[in-house]
Order: structure tokens, then C-alpha cells, then sequence
């Protein structure tokens, strides 16, 4: 954190009751509950979800495909805590950068990985105590208000709109 | 079917729910390029866009009634013709300002929108359901502002307090009624607004004091939904400045 700045958080993204959370981009904000709603504004405005989480951007421990060869997960016997693996599958550009392949106890996020890696490929994988991950309340009411105006928005390209011409345009 | 009456009561009482909107939407949009911070810039204009929303819903309500055309009434009644409170038409002022209002009014919002949803008019009811659902999410996001500036520093308190003693009166206004509501509330069509005064204030006087702000004692509150305050004319100029330019354009 530099300065007077917020801090960042990832902010993930549940499309529906079945469907993986996915990161999808970052927010600066004051605290988790902040960053929720900022979340809700920057990123769900339009399409549908079912739920958000956050978590302070710099929990996120991550590895490339390169640096696979070289993680060292620490197994020594010592205290176990859950955490929440993401893979990015492939190269391709996408709105959406990591997946979640699963939640993993683990003494590390090494370990975390190591243990993903048994479940799924990925060109880069990250992981996070689930512990500081908060999410939206699963309830009807936050659902209802959080997520179901979305769906009644129409989502328009910028090109939709035209630039607003003099009278007697059709004659042009 | 409305008789004659009502629906002229009805015209009158959606147009000043449309103007509040239209009006409040116009202050939030003049935070867009100037929020504190990126991501409340993009919160805040999808406030107004919403609001403005809002505002399409009653006047398209009023059409059903009386055919008027909502862009004509927005873009080209004069400041004496809106039916906004003075509430939503007072300058942006800073954060707290901004925040503070907005929490006022989305309380109020929340309040009344939920009484409408058992109108016996069913569009009026069906509306204040479909607005309510956003009004609930607005209401977190204000309410989340009004503990942080009231909790935050020793500024962002005096800030927030600074702004609630402005702020505060104006609100009252909120629950009159027009002078053909009456008929409506009686008829079952409109919540009696001046019943939802008194669990405004109390909900309203709790949240705040948990918070640590004090709602002032007495102020000025206006009589009228035609009562406004010099602001709403440079308010109106600049957003009618487009249409009122060339107001035969009909091509975007």
C-alpha cells in the first residue's frame, strides 16, 4: 500500500448457484464490506451473478506455469488451514482470469497448489487463506437486490448509441 | 379504471417521485470525473443512472394516465413547474454532503416504496417492487458511507455532522402531502406518507446515533413542492441546455 491509497482486493465472481467462483479484476477499497459493494457496482452491473467475494490482494500467493518446477511446498506436520486454489487455463484472452478448482486444507498455499495441481491444469494458479475471503450473504433478500436488477438491464456496445444529429436526418 | 379525479391526483403525485429523482440523479451525475476515488466514481453514476431509471418509471406511469411524453417533461418544464423536494435539489456539496443525503433519501425510499407495493393501483404496486430491490442495494452502499464518515476521523465525522444539520429539516418535506394526495391514500392507491414520518425518524434517529451523529433540533422545513431554492435553476439549465438548443432533434 503506498501512501494514503486503499488497499486492493481481488474480487471473485460466482455467475450462478452451480457455476465456479472466478476472479475477474481488482478493487481499491476501505475495508472487505467496501470492497464488496464497490465490486457489486464495478463488475455487476450488467451480467448475472449469484455472488461475490473478496480478499485483500496481497493474501494472493501465486505461481506460473514456469515457476511450477520450483515450488516447494512445506509439509511438516504443522497446523492445516483451508484455502481457496485458483487455475487460469489457458492463454486465450478472457474477461476472467482464474477459475477456482477447488478448496484445499493445507499447511501452505504451496501446498494448496500442490495439491490443485493433482485436479487441474493451468498456465498460472493462485491461492488464498479462505479465512480472509468474505463473501456476500446467500440469502433471497441479497440475491433479490444485489443481483436480479442486473438482469432486467439491457447491456448495450457504445456503438448502439449515435451521436445526437440536427433535425431532418432521415433527409441526409 | 381511475375516475377523472384520481387520475389527475395520481399525475400529480408520480411527477413529483419522477422530479425527485430526476433531480437527485442530476447532483449524483456531477460527481462523475471528481469521486474521491475510481471505483465510487463508477458506483456513483450507476446511482444516477438507477435513480434516472426510477425517475422513466413514474413518468411512464403518467403516460398510461395522460399520454404526456416523459422526455418533453424532463427537457422542457420550467424550474417553477418541477415538483421536486428541496431536498435533492441542493448543490452536491462535498462527500459527506453527498452521502448523507443520499442515505436520508434512500431511507425514505425504502420506507415508502415497501407500503406501495400493496397499492391498490397494481402498476404503481408492481413499479415500487421492482424499484424497491434496487433501492435496498442503494441503501447499503449509503448506509455503509454514513457509519465510515461518521465513525471514520475526526473530519469525516465533523464532515458528516456539518452535513446532517444542513440536511436534516429538508427531509421532513418528504412526508407531506400533496393537496390531492389525500383522496388517494383514502382510496388506498398511496401509502399515507405522513404515517411513515414517525418509524423514518425513529429507524433514521438509531442508525445515526449508532453511528455518532446527532440530528439537529427544528429548521426551516418548505410548505410546498413548489417552493425551491435557486439552485434548481442552474441545476435545470444545464441539463435542459441540449434539448432546449434544438428541440426538434429526433435522431440519435
Amino acid at each position: 500500500m503506498w501512501g494514503t491509497e486503499w488497499p486492493r482486493f481481488e474480487v471473485i465472481k460466482q455467475d450462478t448457484q452451480h457455476s465456479p467462483p472466478q476472479m475477474v479484476g481488482s478493487v481499491h477499497a476501505a475495508d472487505p464490506e467496501h470492497a464488496l459493494l464497490v465490486a457489486r457496482h464495478v463488475f455487476v452491473r450488467r451480467p448475472a451473478a449469484y455472488a461475490l467475494f473478496v480478499a485483500p490482494a496481497e493474501a494472493f500467493f501465486h505461481v506460473s506455469q514456469e515457476g511450477l518446477k520450483d515450488l516447494a511446498p512445506r509439509r511438516e506436520g504443522g497446523p492445516e488451514e483451508a484455502y481457496w486454489v485458483f487455475a487460469k487455463r489457458s492463454h486465450r484472452r478472457s474477461m476472467v482470469y482464474g477459475d477456482l478448482v477447488g478448496r484445499f486444507l493445507a499447511q501452505g498455499p504451496e501446498d494448496a497448489i500442490a495439491q490443485a495441481l493433482l485436479q487441474a491444469q493451468g498456465v498460472a494458479f493462485w491461492a488464498v487463506p479462505e479465512r480472509l475471503v468474505v463473501g456476500t450473504e446467500p440469502t433471497e433478500e441479497v440475491v433479490e437486490s444485489w443481483f436480479a436488477p442486473a438482469k432486467d438491464k439491457r447491456y448495450r456496445l457504445q456503438s448502439y448509441y449515435g451521436l445526437i444529429t440536427a433535425k431532418g436526418v432521415e433527409d441526409a | 379504471m381511475l375516475d377523472p379525479y384520481l387520475k389527475e391526483a395520481l399525475v400529480a403525485r408520480l411527477t413529483a417521485w419522477a422530479d425527485d429523482e430526476v433531480v437527485l440523479a442530476q447532483r449524483l451525475s456531477e460527481w462523475v470525473g471528481h469521486a474521491p476515488i475510481l471505483e465510487e466514481d463508477i458506483a456513483i453514476a450507476n446511482l444516477a443512472q438507477d435513480e434516472l431509471g426510477h425517475a422513466k418509471v413514474w413518468l411512464e406511469l403518467r403516460q398510461e394516465l395522460d399520454g404526456s411524453d416523459p422526455d418533453h417533461l424532463v427537457f422542457f418544464r420550467d424550474p417553477l413547474e418541477y415538483q421536486n423536494a428541496v431536498l435533492v435539489e441542493l448543490p452536491k456539496g462535498d462527500w459527506a454532503f453527498t452521502m448523507v443525503r443520499q442515505y436520508l433519501f434512500d431511507a425514505y425510499e425504502n420506507l415508502w416504496l415497501k407500503e406501495a407495493t400493496k397499492s391498490a393501483y397494481l402498476p404503481l404496486a408492481e413499479a415500487a417492487g421492482r424499484i424497491l430491490k434496487e433501492e435496498k442495494f442503494h441503501l447499503s452502499h449509503s448506509s455503509l458511507w454514513l457509519e465510515r464518515l461518521g465513525q471514520g476521523t475526526e473530519e469525516s465525522h465533523r464532515r458528516a455532522q456539518e452535513a446532517l444539520d444542513t440536511l436534516f429539516p429538508y427531509v421532513r418535506q418528504l412526508f407531506q402531502l400533496l393537496p390531492t394526495d389525500e383522496a388517494l391514500v383514502e382510496v388506498g392507491v398511496l401509502p399515507d406518507l405522513r404515517a411513515l414520518e414517525a418509524p423514518y425518524l425513529e429507524e433514521v434517529g438509531a442508525r445515526l446515533e449508532r453511528v455518532g451523529l446527532r440530528p439537529p433540533q427544528g429548521g426551516y422545513v418548505p410548505k410546498s413542492r413548489q417552493e425551491h431554492t435557486e439552485y434548481l435553476w442552474s441545476l435545470l439549465a444545464e441539463m435542459q441546455s441540449v434539448a432546449r438548443w434544438d428541440p426538434e432533434a429526433k435522431a440519435w
